[in-house]
């Protein structure tokens, strides 16, 4: 699902070198490591959102190098750390639809309701709310929906639980399960111990990011 | 570090007082607009150059040149299309022409827009906001709050640029296509970035003002 065949990468300073690690349908790896260690950088290889400067990602059988992050994000749904870089609409329902609409245009309106009222349930929104009257715990849950409303083969979380307090955790965790039940597969980073302990109910593996290559 | 924030260093210039870095930069903007021949803004922008090359911010000059170089190419075609008097080079479309002094004064536009904003983006980039506030403050008395407000402002022109490409990452990776080749299509898909652009921007400057005052800066 998610393949790293020799990546190396850097900015000014090499981040990576020859890293290699598969995640396989049904998986989560929860990506951990130092402060500025290259998590998130990582985490930017995985859509394209970064190209490798040696070796090849895959993402759903895509190599990130030959396609656009933008035609990537029906297959990687990818969470930013901070919520309000990726909310451009004003309302719970208009954000979520938004999301859906670009991934997936053709799909149909009892559809498209049946996943936004399925999805606002699974984390307790109301879809009538406006988003910037909402706590930063609601917000990033808002962030989160409108990336798992599009049903991603791979998720790609960056710090996701930063702003939620247990029951947004216990929620993440039920919405990641079952659609891990599903043959998705997630990367995960978390420094968040009471997450990944939730995490590692399910069929999770920790990976570490350190001396320039990932450790299980 | 990239984009127009400061950069530290150790260098003649980044250790010079900032009010004669401000006027030398000044010196340079008059200088190219004082002078009315291409070779002003040519030399302003070689000895710019060269400033950044003795502070270590040779690659960054080229990157901002650059990046303005895609902004101009756009003025320049407008600019061309606009002027339509003097001698015809070819002719375009609906009557339309290009001519020698539209292509002349267009080339001048851009080379002068470029070469006035150099210097002072490499002031910003070997400066500290707060040095310079304090300058203000010393030289010409500015009360301290309005120094820090102006240092603050040129602060944010680069939090601004950062926030904006997270902001466009963010989108993309969602599926807009901002990684598309073409100009306007790129174009028309910034203006739903505004709203998270000015709700960012709004809540920073109330934290930062907010910051300002508990570190007691109303009171200096």
């Amino acid at each position: 699902m998610l393949v790293f065949e020799d990546v190396s990468f850097g900015f000014a300073d090499e981040l990576f070198r020859d890293v290699n690690f598969r995640l396989n349908p049904g998986e989560i790896a929860i990506l951990t490591g130092k402060n500025g260690v290259g998590k998130s950088t990582l985490l930017r290889l995985c859509n394209g959102l970064l190209k490798p400067k040696k070796g090849n990602v895959r993402v759903a059988g895509f190599l990130t190098d030959e396609h656009k992050t933008s035609s990537l994000a029906k297959h990687a749904g990818f969470l930013f750390q901070n919520p309000d870089r990726q909310i451009s609409k004003h309302t719970v329902k208009e954000e979520l639809l938004f999301g859906l609409s670009l991934t997936s245009p053709d799909i149909d309106e009892n559809t498209k309701q049946e996943l936004l009222m399925s999805i606002s349930d699974e984390f307790g929104l109301n879809p009538d709310s406006e988003i910037f009257t909402l706590s930063k715990g609601y917000r990033q849950m808002v962030a989160i929906a409108s990336v798992l409303i599009t049903e991603p083969k791979v998720m790609l979380f960056d710090e996701p639980t930063v702003c939620l307090d247990k029951l947004g955790k216990e929620a993440l965790t039920r919405c990641i399960s079952t659609r891990i039940e599903k043959g998705a597969a997630a990367l995960i980073i978390s420094h968040d111990l009471d997450f990944i302990e939730m995490l590692k109910t399910l069929n999770s593996r920790i990976l570490i990011l350190k001396d320039k290559l990932i450790k299980s | 570090m990239g984009g127009l924030g400061y950069f530290p260093g150790t260098s003649f210039l980044h250790k010079l007082n900032p009010i004669i870095k401000l006027f030398i930069a000044f010196i340079l903007v008059a200088a190219v607009f004082a002078i009315p021949s291409l070779i002003a803004p040519a030399g302003v922008l070689v000895v710019t150059f060269f400033m950044a090359l003795s502070c270590q911010s040779a690659k960054w000059t080229l990157k901002i040149i650059r990046s303005m170089i895609k902004f101009s190419i756009v003025i320049f075609i407008i600019q061309t299309l606009f002027i339509q008097t003097g001698d015809t080079l070819f002719p375009l479309f609906w009557g339309l022409r290009v001519t020698k002094e539209g292509v002349l004064f267009s080339l001048g536009f851009v080379l002068k827009l470029i070469a006035s904003a150099l210097p002072l983006a490499l002031v910003l980039r070997i400066t500290k906001g707060i040095d310079l506030a304090d300058s203000l403050n010393e030289t010409f008395k500015i009360p301290y709050k309005y120094a820090y407000a102006i240092s603050s402002a040129m602060r944010f022109v680069p939090d601004f640029a950062d926030e904006m490409n997270d902001i466009i990452e963010a989108q993309t990776a969602r599926g807009i296509e901002h990684d598309t080749k073409g100009l306007i299509k790129k174009a028309r898909l910034l203006a739903p970035l505004c709203l998270p652009l000015l709700l960012s921007g709004v809540r920073k400057a109330e934290i930062a003002a907010i910051s300002a005052e508990m570190r007691g800066v109303a009171n200096r």
